[in-house]
């Protein structure tokens, strides 16, 4: 195990995760913003030659349609507009609450389309990096709420066995087998037509936990099988440790390696599970963005075919994807020994407790 | 149980015992759903304060009774019938609670394997102190002022740099001194040492055996020594008994049992030992001696002597029924025929 291979994925993720967080500042436009004349923009060139001159200052052209079109625009090279760094614009909440109006980029007179635009003209990138928010956010939450009830069951399935452990591994088995996107097409039956995006959301959070919870719990109650009848446990109980003790002391301490591992790698499923029920409407609604309700306008079939950065949405979940694996990898080890090296400047002690890898599928 | 009825195998130990064991049945279950037999029977009394060797071969049942007394048998271990009082109360009818409170508080065990039976991620401070705390209501700064003495009584030298230590950095012989401290750091009664030098070398056995010497001093301990090596007890224990396919052979003063044994296996068991290196040449061409035969499989009720078919001096009544504990001489007890009646 390398403890530097965790930390520069650590750093990875959370250099996209301020992307995504800092979408306020980092798009220009706001995300409902609509400008209907540039509808289906296709994405724009920002310039550093003009006029046979090098321009220190990047700017853009205006676009304006073609003449005879109505879907095919050209620059309008008459118009150059400069791009200004650092500049205000639209009133944005950083995070949800720290007010203001500061914007990477942005320019006066026309609006730049970075990732082109969509049906409504509204800016693909401050859309990409705001839905970004929303499906993380389902993903992170989800993934939190899933490992906390698996960590729960597993551990009182394990620790207890009997009937306990037979009826929560029973109740596992049957939430693993359950079809569970068209459980959620019947839970969805039951709501009104339109929900408000909140109610929406959360009912993404609640049902992603509710379905991902057993796969992990029956892990965890694999390490804590293992776990308590090892010898140091025995002798634990044999000074009088209690269940509390024993649990809070040695069991659980024992599935951290295996709840990070699998956190790591619920996030990005759970991201696209959000997408997935976003894609087909029943996720978060419009006009509020996700990753999943960008990619719906695809179907249909002439946004499909002809307008291409529609695409671009489904490519953001990449370096997500990449890095949240590349983190479960480095996680893929004993947690004790993480923090016996933490604590002893970094020598590698082998203290001989390690439980075959977790799952990593 | 009838066996014991009416009868008071240790006469003239007049006074109450801490812990009384009679008749104990332990074995543990297969998943095939099969059984095996660990103990059939196993009956002692112990004084307060008094020291009792257990020896016996593996197999013998000799863990499973330290773990029995303090009900910690593993998952698939069974009582299946027998009592144990101690301390004035009947353990095998104790709830969880009390046994928490009973375990590390009256009666500590100290497990066979140093290196297994600590945690290998707490320091060792940490550990000695969780004992504690779970059995008394101190303070923070109590608590630690507490553990540093314990600590201190087992480690004179470099007492604080070991508290700081892992078990990992410490040797064999230290893992087993913070097993001692947290078995004693409560006071207990009654410590039950399963192996608790097995796996180190003459030098600090030895160490441990004069550790324990000075403790049962000071804490009035009394002390079930459970080993397989009757070196250790000569000397040490008060009374010695003698486990072997789940049944006391033989039990009595250690001088006794050690030095005149009487049951046919405690004579071939001893007779197994090298001898001294100043008694006779122990060379290559030296041949130690055996007991012939295999070791049994324990079984509930055998119906005759479990050591009859390696028996050098069998009878014809060794098989017509299980022999009962009886006293030969003073206060030591046998279960074999040629003693009977």
């Amino acid at each position: 195990m390398d403890r530097r291979r965790v930390r520069r994925w650590f750093v990875a993720l959370l250099v996209l995760h301020a992307v995504v967080g800092g979408a306020g500042f980092l798009a220009p436009y706001d995300p409902v913003k609509q400008d209907r004349e540039h509808a289906y923009l296709p994405p724009m060139r920002v310039h550093f030659l003009g006029r046979g001159h090098l321009h220190l200052r990047p700017f853009f052209y205006a676009e304006r349609l073609r003449e005879g079109t109505f879907d095919e625009f050209e620059e309008d090279t008459e118009k150059a507009i400069p791009l200004r760094f650092f500049s205000t614009g639209e009133q944005y909440r950083l995070l949800g609450f720290l007010p203001s109006r500061r914007h990477l980029f942005g320019a006066e007179g026309a609006r730049l389309y970075l990732l082109g635009s969509d049906g409504l003209g509204r800016d693909q990138l401050s859309r990409m990096l705001y839905g970004g928010q929303i499906s993380l956010l389902a993903g992170l939450l989800g993934a939190g709420g899933t490992i906390f009830v698996a960590a729960m069951i597993g551990t009182v399935a394990g620790f207890y066995g009997g009937w306990r452990d037979t009826l929560l591994m029973r109740l596992a088995e049957l939430f693993l087998a359950l079809p569970w996107l068209y459980l959620l097409f019947a839970l969805r039956a039951f709501l009104p037509l339109t929900v408000s995006p909140l109610r929406a959301f959360l009912l993404v959070v609640v049902v992603l936990a509710a379905v991902g919870w057993a796969r992990p719990a029956r892990l965890v109650r694999g390490v804590v099988l293992s776990v308590k009848e090892r010898d140091f446990v025995r002798a634990a109980r044999g000074f009088g440790a209690g269940d509390a003790y024993l649990v809070r002391r040695h069991i659980l301490p024992e599935t951290r390696s295996v709840l990070l591992t699998q956190a790591a790698i619920l996030v990005p499923q759970f991201v696209l599970a959000e997408m997935t029920l976003s894609f087909i409407g029943l996720g978060i609604p419009e006009p509020v963005p996700s990753w999943g309700n960008l990619l719906a306008i695809l179907q249909q079939y002439s946004v499909l075919v002809s307008y291409w950065w529609m695409y671009l949405p489904a490519l953001a979940i990449v370096p997500f994807f990449v890095g949240y694996q590349g983190l479960a990898n480095a996680l893929h080890v004993d947690g004790v020994t993480v923090k016996i090296e933490g604590k002893r400047g970094g020598t590698h002690h082998d203290i001989g407790t390690r439980f075959s890898p977790a799952q990593t599928d | 149980m009838e066996k014991w009825a009416g009868k008071d195998l240790f006469q003239g130990y007049g006074m109450t015992p801490l812990l009384e064991v009679q008749d104990l049945h332990v074995s543990y279950g297969a998943a095939s759903g099969k059984s095996g037999v660990a103990l059939a029977g196993v009956s002692l009394r112990l004084l307060a304060g008094e020291t009792l060797g257990v020896l016996g071969e593996s197999g013998s049942g000799k863990s499973t009774l330290a773990a029995a007394l303090l009900r910690i048998l593993p998952a698939n271990g069974i009582v299946e019938c027998g009592a144990v009082r101690f301390d004035g109360r009947e353990l095998l009818q104790c709830d969880a609670r009390e046994m928490e409170k009973i375990r590390g508080g009256r009666m500590a065990l100290i497990f066979q394997e140093p290196s297994q039976a600590l945690h290998p991620a707490l320091r060792v401070r940490q550990q000695v102190c969780d004992v504690l705390a779970a059995h008394t209501d101190l303070s923070r700064a109590a608590l630690r002022e507490r553990t540093g003495r314990v600590l201190a009584a087992v480690f004179p030298t470099e007492t604080e740099r070991i508290a700081r230590s892992y078990p990992h950095e410490l040797s064999g012989g230290q893992r087993a001194r913070v097993l001692i401290a947290q078995a004693i750091c409560c006071e207990p009664a009654l410590i039950v040492a399963d192996e608790p030098t097995a796996s180190l070398d003459a030098e600090t056995q030895m160490e441990i055996l004069q550790l324990f010497r000075r403790l049962r001093e000071e804490f009035k301990l009394a002390l079930i020594w459970i080993t397989h090596n009757p070196a250790l007890l000569a000397g040490f224990a008060d009374r010695v008994m003698i486990l072997y396919a789940g049944r006391v052979a033989e039990v009595g003063p250690t001088a006794e049992v050690l030095f005149s044994p009487r049951h046919p296996y405690t004579q071939a068991l001893l007779r197994c030992l090298p001898p001294g290196l100043g008694k006779g040449y122990v060379g290559r061409k030296t041949k130690l001696a055996v007991i012939p035969g295999v070791a049994p499989v324990t079984l509930r009720d055998a119906g005759r002597c479990v050591f009859e078919a390696r028996c050098s001096d069998r009878m014809d009544a060794c098989v017509s029924g299980e022999p009962e504990l009886v006293c030969v001489a003073g206060k030591q007890f046998v279960s074999c025929v040629k003693y009977a009646g």
